[in-house]
């Protein structure tokens, strides 16, 4: 392989870099609520796709793409604060399975919601006009709408690691995560950390979702993939972990950009190839606590 | 019977382990017997036994063991494949096609269940459903043998050729009759692993997980052989599905697929011997209902579920067994 | 009282261990006699359940081995040590809930004969149900049998679970604060079950009631931040300066 294929290679590397950005939101999503209120959120593809639909509804109504980038999180994450404080709030204390049984029945409501407003088929979405073209990255030409994707993730992820650990709420949160009893022993409100965590939580995946739009298009079915490989992430991450979910969505974004390279047709298959590699050398994943989930 | 505890609130799943067992595959095999004299609606029974059969597997994971497994799309889809493949593509006769159907699913049961079992509590749902897609995207990729997104067409059982008789699977009634019968076998398989010694395992790592390994369980070997035998139930299923409508969908594979055994195992009653047929007869007379008026049957499919969830947590059957037993809690 | 002066049954060498950077065990290593009853004491935070828990199985240690009857028995999965004839009861309740007190034991019974068969009929196993009845009657529950373990005292409970233990055929039985959460009465009753029961088998016991057990103990362990501080007869560890220092003079005034 001559440099041509070198620069291709990593081309094709920093693409991976991009799709995983997506993963890495979702991830973060999913093992933020997890850490916090031990729920799995089956929803969070419907999250997702619902950001990604807000997306459509704001544009249709003049607004630009930078003002979705705020709007979208707050009306998604706002949706998830109702469906926290109203349905799975009732729910705890009932069993690790209940929360996750809801959530997946919630999703099939999402989805079916959306195609009665938006109708079942799929719509384009366009990259937002000062986005598009490529931009020269020193080893050639790389669309530049990816390029904010690589930029805007890095940009929440400070923003919220700037939110954990520097305010009182990201005090408690990781103390939370790390041991529930803290947090009452500290004498907060848990009730309302859960909520603040599930509105974060889910604000992120619809933001993932508007983020990902203008790269494969909107339908009221893109959450169903989605859900999986964002589960092959935390799995492959460990469950909980938030520095675990950053390492393996780029991972696995990697991974399944260089295998389209080279073997297109396991490009979908390799992740969970992946998936079962951890799974038998290291099951709490990369992160993880052993016994956490026990 | 071992354990008489007739009078605790939690005896319709006590009382399911005993000797009555027998009586209840004889009076679901008479009532199964009869129904189609007095409600001649084949087609819809045909797919409820399907349907409920599917559960049936899906709740031995759920119900019995306390697993709550999101990947059995990748059971079902798997029998109905391989049983669809040896017919397609192979010519086999229907004896040769429905063992292939199960002995496909337990396979792929097995490469799932290694892998999930590793895992414990919600990470066991995730392993699943994200095993169940990887299932998916391989079975649409290799269309040469599966169809790929067109399904696989072709899976035409004419006649059921058994010993000097001929039975003929195109008529209604007889298609029926051979569905219910796999369906009774079934139960008895089932109601025979519950009964066993393996059953009391099975409860017994349902109940108390650390408990069992210091009694000397391999909690691992047990959840993989339960995941294995849920297998075989399931491609079962999925082979007569394949047979009922002749063809495969890829959606048999899809996570939705998954979820269907989810919720008619909740709305019928998770661990109880005959909620899952209940589940699945209440929710595709819905269905049937329900698309009359709207295309939007996923609304209440959702609907349903989050209801159950929050209100309903026990289901039909389940709620019956726990009335009749008594139990006001 | 049996004399403690068989073989060595269980020893550990070196036994260490750490959660993250807390060393919760260091350096353990100690000779337990077959037919004895050893208690294992110390305060709070002594390391004694960690210690447990490696004996029992529950974990692997970080450093050091656990032979027992001479072989390395380090790591090896829960599930193994039953087979070889250890058992355990835990220090917090730990029964199956939802099934009858006879159920529990009978399960338990069951693990021997019967782990993967899916075929038999369980109801034709009754040899199994009429062993599990005289673990019951030996054990003080036999009135109790067709309650939901669920249903049973405190007390009960923590009996069932030695009821359990002993389905095992256990050589060597592994006790955790067998009377923590108990009534005088209860506690009473424990004791003497536990005495009975280390007639017939090796018993260990870990308790930080340091007076329970001085009285029925053939020897005495002491743990003091994760070290073994002292090992002796009762008498020995009851003149034992050190010991009083640390636990006595904090306990009994």
């Amino acid at each position: 392989m001559g440099t041509l294929g070198f620069d291709l290679l990593a081309l094709q590397l920093f693409a991976g870099v991009a799709l995983g950005a997506i993963y890495v939101l979702l991830a973060i999503g999913l093992s933020l609520i997890f850490g916090m209120l031990t729920v799995v959120n089956f929803a969070h593809g419907a999250f997702f796709m619902f950001g990604a639909y807000a997306g459509v509804f704001l544009a249709a109504r003049g607004a630009s793409f930078w003002a979705s980038l705020i709007a979208v999180p707050l009306i998604v994450g706002a949706f998830g604060l109702l469906v926290e404080r109203f349905l799975i709030r009732p729910l705890y204390g009932r069993g690790i399975d209940y929360p996750l049984l809801l959530t997946f029945g919630l999703a099939y409501m999402m989805v079916e919601g959306i195609r009665i407003a938006f109708g079942t088929l799929g719509l384009p979405f366009d990259t937002p006009e000062s986005l598009q073209g490529a931009t020269d990255i020193g080893i050639g030409f790389f669309p530049t709408y990816r390029l904010f994707v690589i930029g805007a993730t890095a940009a929440i992820l400070l923003g919220l690691w700037l939110f954990l650990e520097r305010t009182r709420y990201g005090l408690i949160i990781r103390a939370g995560a790390r041991d529930p009893q803290i947090v009452r022993v500290l004498g907060v409100d848990v009730s309302r950390v859960w909520l603040l965590v599930f509105g974060l939580g889910t604000g992120i995946a619809g933001l993932a979702g508007l983020l990902a739009a203008p790269l494969q298009g909107v339908s009221p079915e893109m959450g169903g993939p989605v859900l999986a490989e964002a589960f092959v992430v935390t799995v492959v991450g460990g469950m909980g972990s938030l520095l675990g979910a950053v390492v393996a969505g780029l991972l696995v974004g990697v991974t399944v950009a260089l295998t389209s390279l080279f073997v297109p047709e396991m490009a979908k298959v390799s992740i969970f190839a992946l998936m079962a590699v951890v799974l038998l050398v290291r099951p709490q994943g990369l992160f993880g606590r052993p016994g956490l989930l026990s | 019977m071992a354990h008489a505890t007739t009078a605790e609130p939690a005896a319709p799943r006590a009382a399911l382990s005993g000797a009555l067992e027998r009586h209840r595959v004889l009076a679901a095999a008479a009532f199964l017997a009869v129904f189609p004299l007095v409600a001649p609606f084949e087609a819809l029974a045909v797919n409820i036994l399907i349907h409920g059969l599917y559960a049936l597997g899906f709740n031995l994971m759920f119900g019995y063991l306390g697993l709550l497994s999101f990947g059995h799309a990748a059971l079902f889809g798997g029998g109905a494949y391989l049983c669809g493949i040896a017919i397609v593509h192979f010519g086999a006769p229907w004896w040769v096609a429905i063992p292939a159907g199960i002995a496909g699913a337990v396979a792929i049961a097995a490469i799932v269940g290694a892998l999930a079992v590793r895992t414990r509590g919600i990470y066991f749902s995730m392993v699943t459903l994200a095993l169940a897609q990887c299932f998916y995207y391989i079975f649409y990729q290799a269309s040469d043998w599966t169809g790929g997104e067109n399904g696989l067409r072709g899976v035409d059982l004419k006649a059921i050729a058994l010993g000097p008789a001929t039975l003929d699977f195109l008529d209604p009634r007889t298609r029926y009759y051979v569905v219910a019968a796999f369906v009774v076998l079934a139960l008895w398989l089932l109601s025979r692993i519950l009964a066993s010694p393996f059953g009391a395992v099975i409860e017994a790592v349902r109940e108390n997980e650390a408990r069992a390994r210091a009694c000397g369980y391999d909690v691992t070997r047990t959840r993989l052989l339960a995941f294995v035998l849920s297998g075989a139930f399931c491609g079962l299923a999925g082979a007569l599905n394949a047979l009922h409508l002749s063809i495969v969908p890829i959606e048999s594979m899809a996570i939705e697929t998954s979820g269907l055994a989810v919720m008619m195992c909740l709305l019928g009653g998770m661990g109880t011997f005959f909620g899952p047929f209940v589940g699945a007869a209440v929710f595709l007379l819905l269905e049937s209902i329900v698309s009359v008026w709207t295309v939007h049957w996923q609304l209440v499919v959702g609907a349903v579920f989050v209801l159950c969830v929050l209100f309903f947590p026990r289901g039909i059957w389940g709620s019956i067994l726990h009335w009749a037993a008594g139990g006001g809690r | 009282m049996s004399a403690g002066g068989g073989e060595v049954i269980l020893r550990t060498e070196n036994l260490g261990k750490r959660f993250g950077g807390f060393t919760a065990l260091k350096g353990v290593s100690a000779e337990f006699r077959a037919g004895a009853l050893t208690a294992i004491i110390g305060p709070n935070g002594a390391g004694k359940s960690t210690y447990f828990n490696i004996l029992s199985g529950a974990f692997p240690p970080s450093e050091g081995r656990v032979l027992f009857e001479g072989r390395d028995i380090t790591g090896l999965p829960q599930h193994r040590f039953a087979h070889m004839g250890i058992a355990k009861s835990f220090q917090i309740t730990n029964v199956f809930p939802e099934l009858s007190a006879l159920e529990n034991v009978r399960i338990a019974l069951q693990a021997r004969v019967s782990r993967y068969d899916i075929w038999r009929p369980r109801a034709r196993m009754t040899g199994l149900v009429e062993q599990a009845g005289e673990i019951l009657a030996t054990v003080g529950l036999w009135a109790r049998r067709d309650r939901a373990a669920s249903a049973l005292a405190h007390g009960e409970q923590r009996a069932l679970e030695i009821g359990m233990a002993l389905a095992a055929q256990p050589r060597l039985l592994l006790l955790d604060e067998p009377t923590a959460g108990m009534s005088p009465e209860e506690t009473r009753a424990m004791m003497e079950l536990i005495l009975r029961l280390a007639r017939e088998r090796t018993v260990i016991l870990v308790e930080h009631k340091m007076k329970l057990v001085m009285g029925i103990s053939d020897r005495v362990l002491v743990l003091h931040h994760g070290e073994l501080l002292a090992e002796g007869t009762p008498d020995e560890i009851r003149r034992d300066e050190t010991v009083r220092r640390v636990y006595l003079g904090q306990r009994e005034h």
